[in-house]
């Protein structure tokens, strides 16, 4: 048995902590959330040079050839400092397509999204459709035209590229569509939790090539799966970053004439919130050292519904202990909790995920 | 022992329906049922309509304008208004200063004041927490030094509730350093147009303005404003919190809420099977509705000991404690079964005008679950309110 994590993944680790500490303090978060797009597009160029986006992409075209663990490293760090950059969007969900599909152009359009020229999102959840993936209504008919719509998809205002989810015949496909296509309606919008989002319609829009016909179902259950791995190392981060705020915000406020961390009840509450990030790493190392396919995937449910109950706690707990502070928009604390909310509800509920680690 | 409402009390409760059915304003209604909110005209023209029919005192003593009711026909009276989905009404002159001008005040004051709270002439605000003085609400700064017929007034208060729109604020301030630091506080009643009050907002997470700070800079106030004794602030102070926790339990609210949200989980899709349908909803929901019958027993019980003459005591920190717990499971159940369509947000940074495909019904479900998170840190965080059940009912 080996728990540790390689000594790459440890620099991995280091250089993304540095960058959050010394170049993404909350103001600078902030100011990304609040632009136009949501996102500064300057250091997505940094990501880029700093091979941060190669993460997962094999050597070949261009990346480091990591894994799962790779990402989960990347998003823990992300999460204490609550990134809003799109590397969710971009490199695990477009680029989580892409790595696995069967499509002759793959590998130019990773090359673009690895240099940082190119953003592409994925399109697959629709409006009231819930978090089943094969429930669909988007349709690719006979004469290759795509009708339908998708919802929140992930930083859709800045994608060059859609992939899109769809129905096809009896089967499911992959469409790229490009952001300027005919038939092809965008309404973006900011997310509660600082990101950036849109709604897609689609009327006999024409992609610009279709690919993975007999496997596009089983190729996006994998994506939703890994992504699920990512957002959930972020909300470990943003967990672990929440009770030392706290921690520290107690130490220095003072009421009835002593810090109030000296109050056993806050103590107690404060030991919480320690144990409820710390079993959550332990199913998260649990998820990342399975090779066992149906075992992990099992696992990845449990993860998240696991994830979702311990970041809303501990989100919530840290906003009651910052007091009337932690409701302020200019205390970071309060992003936090929105994030750690967001993470327990994208993708299906804690009680979907319940049902689905039961039922696997 | 019995549940049933007198014919008489059956009789009140009709007329209250009827009243609501013909002076509700229909723009008011559909707004509040959509969610949207109001602006501070309309807030003003639905207490005036309340005012008009001679409702608005409706747990004041009858010699003051108010109605007289008993407690039954108040608990009547106010689940009406919140089955029907109107406007809570701005409690800090209604329910808070009010009672303490009736209780504590001049003569003069009472007149002065009591008819334009009761007609809703004046909106009033509540200046007690500041940045160093939360749950130890006793250890404020803010100063207030005699001079000649005045005092002048100088520090900062914050958490004030819709300060924005208020014509009077009624104030904590220190007018003695020495003894205890519960000593030495005075309340005092001040115009918000008076030079050197300055409203500043603070944005909260939802991304909306409802509270602010309000600062005073050499504030002159006259004499007169001050409220029963000077240095005896804090006893009318506690007095009004009691009043105040015990008029933010919302039970009723949260039965009209819950059963919206059943409704709209009939076509809101997890899986296969709607949300209604689905066993782990269902559990919590009932598990709600439970809970909202003992907590509503239990506000019950406060209102008839009231009838006995017991005002409100420490026992109003229970309905404190319980009621925003559920508020926040409220809140809670609805952004879980809302999922990603309650993302789209749009808070001041928010895309404006754009179509969103989200229901109606998700937009606002984000920013309420947010919004609600204040509920257990305001009036006295829920930590204070155990320790007040703690000392002042086990004794400990």
């Amino acid at each position: 048995m080996n728990l540790n994590y390689t000594e790459e993944q440890e620099l991995l680790r280091d250089s993304i902590s540095k960058f959050c500490s010394s170049d993404y303090d909350f103001e600078t978060r902030m100011k990304a959330v609040n632009s136009e797009s949501g996102q500064d597009k300057e250091l997505w160029k940094m990501f880029a040079e700093l091979g941060w986006l190669a993460v997962p992409f094999a050597e070949e075209f261009g990346g480091f050839g990591g894994d799962e663990v790779d990402l989960s490293v990347v998003f823990e760090e992300f999460g204490k400092a609550i990134v809003v950059e799109p590397y969710l969007a971009n490199i695990v969900l477009g680029g989580g397509v892409l790595r696995r599909a069967d499509f002759a152009e793959s590998a130019s359009y990773i090359e673009k999204l690895v240099s940082g020229e190119v953003q592409i999102s994925l399109a697959n959840y629709e409006s009231q459709k819930g978090y089943v993936l094969g429930n669909i209504d988007t349709e690719l008919n006979g004469e290759g035209l795509l009708n339908g719509s998708k919802s929140t998809v992930l930083n859709a205002p800045n994608a060059d590229h859609f992939i899109v989810f769809t129905k096809k015949g009896d089967g499911y496909s992959f469409a790229l569509v490009d952001k300027n296509a005919e038939g092809l309606t965008l309404s973006g919008y900011k997310t509660y939790d600082g990101f950036t989002s849109g709604d897609l319609v689609f009327s006999n829009c024409k992609p610009v090539a279709v690919f993975e016909e007999n496997n596009a179902l089983e190729v996006l259950e994998e994506v939703i799966r890994e992504a699920i791995v990512c957002i959930c190392s972020e909300a470990i981060g943003a967990m672990e970053k929440s009770y030392f705020l706290t921690v520290e915000y107690t130490k220095q406020r003072e009421q009835f004439g002593s810090s109030l961390s000296k109050f056993q009840v806050l103590q107690h509450r404060m030991v919480d919130m320690f144990m409820e990030t710390e079993y959550a790493k332990s199913f998260l190392l649990k998820v990342l050292a399975t090779d066992d396919k149906d075992e992990k995937a099992k696992l990845t449910y449990g993860l998240k519904n696991q994830v979702a109950r311990a970041g809303k706690l501990i989100g919530e707990e840290a906003v009651q202990l910052h007091g009337g502070m932690g409701v302020t928009q200019e205390m970071s604390i309060g992003h936090y909790l929105k994030r750690l909310v967001s993470i327990a509800n994208v993708f299906g509920s804690a009680d979907f995920y319940l049902k689905k680690y039961s039922e696997s | 022992m019995d549940l049933n409402f007198s014919k008489e009390d059956q009789d009140f409760q009709s007329e209250v329906r009827e009243f609501l059915d013909k002076e509700y304003p229909k723009h008011i209604k559909a707004k509040m049922d959509n969610g949207d909110d109001l602006t501070r005209d309309e807030v003003v023209e639905w207490h005036k309509v309340v005012a008009k029919k001679g409702w608005m005192g409706h747990s004041w003593p009858v010699e003051y304008g108010g109605t007289g009711w008993d407690a039954t026909k108040r608990y009547i009276y106010l689940r009406e208004l919140a089955l029907e989905g109107c406007p809570m009404f701005i409690p800090f002159g209604l329910q808070m200063v009010a009672p303490v001008i009736y209780t504590f005040g001049s003569q003069e004051q009472k007149d002065k004041f009591l008819p334009r709270i009761l007609n809703f002439d004046d909106w009033w605000c509540q200046g007690y927490s500041e940045p160093g003085s939360g749950s130890d609400l006793a250890s404020l700064k803010t100063k207030a030094v005699r001079d000649g017929d005045h005092y002048v007034i100088n520090g900062q208060k914050t958490w004030t509730t819709l300060g924005q729109h208020a014509d009077w604020i009624f104030v904590l301030v220190r007018t003695s350093d020495t003894g205890k630091k519960q000593e030495g506080i005075t309340f005092i009643l001040v115009d918000m147009k008076t030079p050197g009050v300055e409203v500043k907002p603070i944005i909260t997470i939802d991304g909306d303005h409802e509270v602010n700070e309000v600062w005073f800079d050499n504030v002159r106030v006259p004499a007169e404003n001050v409220v029963g004794e000077e240095g005896q602030g804090w006893t009318y102070a506690k007095f009004l919190l009691f009043h105040e926790r015990s008029s933010i339990a919302g039970a009723p609210q949260m039965r009209r809420a819950i059963n919206s949200l059943t409704k709209r989980a009939e076509k809101i899709f997890h899986d296969e099977k709607p949300l209604a349908e689905d066993p782990l909803f269902i559990s919590k929901v009932a598990q709600f509705h439970l809970d909202l019958d003992a907590l509503e027993m239990t506000e019950l019980r406060g209102l008839a000991a009231e009838r006995e003459g017991k005002g409100p005591g420490p026992e109003s920190s229970l309905l404190k404690i319980k009621g925003t717990e559920l508020q926040q499971r409220l809140t809670t159940l609805a952004l879980e079964a809302t999922g990603h369509e309650a993302l789209p947000y749009g808070g001041p940074y928010g895309f404006e005008n754009q179509e969103v495909m989200a229901p109606k019904a998700a937009q606002s479900v984000a920013s309420k679950y947010l919004n609600f998170r204040k509920v257990t840190i305001y009036g006295g965080t829920n930590e204070i309110q155990k320790n007040i059940i703690a000392k002042a009912v086990l004794g400990l």
